[in-house]
């Protein structure tokens, strides 16, 4: 069966984006209290004995779910991934991706030089390679595809990171977020953020989205907009507006996660 | 004793600290810059060396030989483009990247590039590692932006970064400044770093705060330096006194002597 669509698909931009009328305030008040929450529920959690090496959380420990599985991401995803999201990093300042695979390869040499994922590339046999190269090139059109366009109006920036030390030090948060738009110095909320994954979204999806949420509260002290996650699997996005109930889940989650990781082996 | 100040990164930070800095200013004399260059002779060195607050934070460790990436270009890149964007509003940011980049590309072709500057590594990058340069650029320009967008006070983007010949010690200092906020007969100094401070990020500001007061004509030390690590949500500052423009100048005088150990070492 053909189905006609009366209106244009809405593409992720214009979901990111949403309608510049029905943006709140920004909310510059929310961060340390959400601060406090967690550093209470660390000392809960780890009480006041000094740890020797740091716990370190990040997206994927939240998308996974417990600490193990995380290390055991194959290298093969691992590297796809990193190539899409060098895909989408060129694509944010206009470049015209006609390789993907190979222009995604050339940008991720030039950021890293050398390391165990580089030589894992070139230590991949011709067929596991051009593999590789169909598989990136795929969810490379699915994300081109589903972007629209991306103005440079609207500030983009791509593969940010951030770091949070709580705990004295004790837990540090760590994130990257792909790709990031609007301003934290306007009136209102304005910054929309964006995770791109290769997988398939599932529940850690929603965690991780909400861990973008907090982090950046954290480290700007401003509440963004709206956090979303992209699929180039399935070319899915899924998108939530920032408020206190979401912080407050992520508080909840950064501490099950931290639960989680003191009991295990 | 020097005062480090920390704080967390929040809506007006900035300008609590700009406005909170000292208002009285300092001057290093000839009398301090003859003391600096007997110390820095005294450390015999074959090689001229170039110290930096990278250098002072690693405590004089050896690094790895530089070279061009889209991280190393992202700050002469993004601080040029926003330089270019405010005197030129009408030019997104994007756009004032794109320029500069184009303008580094011209400089390579029309063979003013000298070989190992950026401008000739660009030019023989492929579109995609240019494109990369572009997006870290824009991720620069943009979060210096915003810090600047907070200030009350006019502010520019610095001209370059301070640099200082030892004379007859084979030594440059080289110091980090993306933002003088003029104040008084004074000014603060922003600079803006990626990752977070370490325990040693004290003494790094330190050490820009005295390079950027060497390399004034007059010796006018900035009346605060504050380090921004945008990353980390955490701004750090120092106090333009004598006692931490001494620190510097001592953390300088320490770092050369451990980067000559380390590099007698290595040789033997």
């Amino acid at each position: 069966m053909t189905s006609l669509l009366d209106t244009t698909p809405v593409s992720v931009m214009d979901v990111l984006r949403g309608e510049r009328d029905a943006r709140p305030i920004a909310n510059t008040t929310a961060a340390s209290g959400l601060r406090a929450e967690l550093e209470d529920g660390i000392f809960a959690l780890l009480g006041p004995a000094r740890r020797d090496a740091p716990l370190a959380i990040r997206a994927s420990t939240l998308r996974s779910g417990t600490y193990a599985e995380d290390l055991t991401a194959s290298l093969l995803a691992q590297v796809r991934g990193l190539l899409v999201t060098q895909a989408l990093r060129l694509l944010s300042v206009g470049l015209e991706i006609d390789h993907a695979f190979d222009d995604a390869l050339l940008a991720w040499r030039a950021d890293v030089g050398s390391n165990e994922l580089t030589r894992f590339v070139d230590q991949l046999e011709s067929d596991e390679r051009a593999r590789l190269a169909t598989d990136v090139t795929a969810h490379c059109v699915t994300l081109k595809r589903s972007l629209g366009p991306l103005s440079s109006r609207w500030l983009p920036r791509t593969s940010l990171r951030a770091y949070q030390r709580l705990a004295g030090g004790d837990v540090v948060l760590r994130d990257v977020i792909d790709l990031m738009v609007g301003t934290t110095t306007s009136d209102q909320a304005s910054v929309a953020l964006l995770d791109v994954t290769t997988s398939p979204l599932g529940e850690g999806a929603e965690r991780v989205m909400r861990y973008h949420a907090l982090v950046q509260t954290l480290r700007t002290s401003i509440v963004p907009l709206r956090t979303s996650m992209f699929s180039t699997a399935a070319g899915e996005l899924w998108s939530a507006n920032v408020d206190d109930e979401l912080l407050s889940r992520a508080v909840g989650d950064v501490l099950e996660t931290l639960r989680v990781m003191t009991v295990a082996p | 004793m020097t005062k480090l100040t920390h704080r967390r990164l929040s809506p007006h930070i900035l300008n609590r600290l700009i406005e909170g800095a000292p208002d009285e200013s300092l001057a290093l004399t000839d009398d301090h810059r003859r003391s600096l260059t007997a110390r820095f002779r005294a450390v015999a060195s074959n090689d001229h060396r170039r110290l930096d607050a990278w250098m002072v934070e690693r405590a004089g460790l050896p690094y790895e030989p530089f070279r061009w990436s889209p991280a190393s270009a992202r700050r002469v890149v993004g601080n040029a483009a926003l330089r270019r964007s405010l005197s030129e509003p009408t030019l997104t940011r994007g756009d004032a990247v794109a320029l500069e980049v184009s303008d580094q590309l011209l400089r390579a072709t029309s063979g003013y590039a000298r070989p190992g500057s950026l401008a000739s590594w660009l030019a023989q990058s492929s579109p995609s590692v240019v494109g990369l340069v572009s997006a870290e650029a824009a991720n620069w320009a943009t979060q210096l932006d915003e810090a600047a967008q907070e200030l009350e006070r006019p502010w520019s983007v610095a001209p370059s970064d301070a640099y200082y010949d030892v004379a007859r010690a084979r030594t440059t200092l080289r110091g980090r400044r993306d933002l003088i906020v003029p104040r008084g007969l004074t000014r603060v100094v922003l600079r803006v770093r990626a990752g977070a401070p370490g325990k040693s990020a004290g003494p790094g500001l330190r050490a820009d705060l005295t390079i950027d007061a060497l390399a004034e004509p007059t010796g006018l030390a900035a009346s605060r330096v504050i380090g921004l690590w945008p990353e980390a949500g955490v701004v750090l500052s120092v106090d333009g006194t004598m006692e931490d423009l001494r620190a510097g100048a001592r953390d300088l005088v320490r770092t050369a002597v451990a980067w000559q150990r380390h590099r007698l070492a290595r040789a033997a």
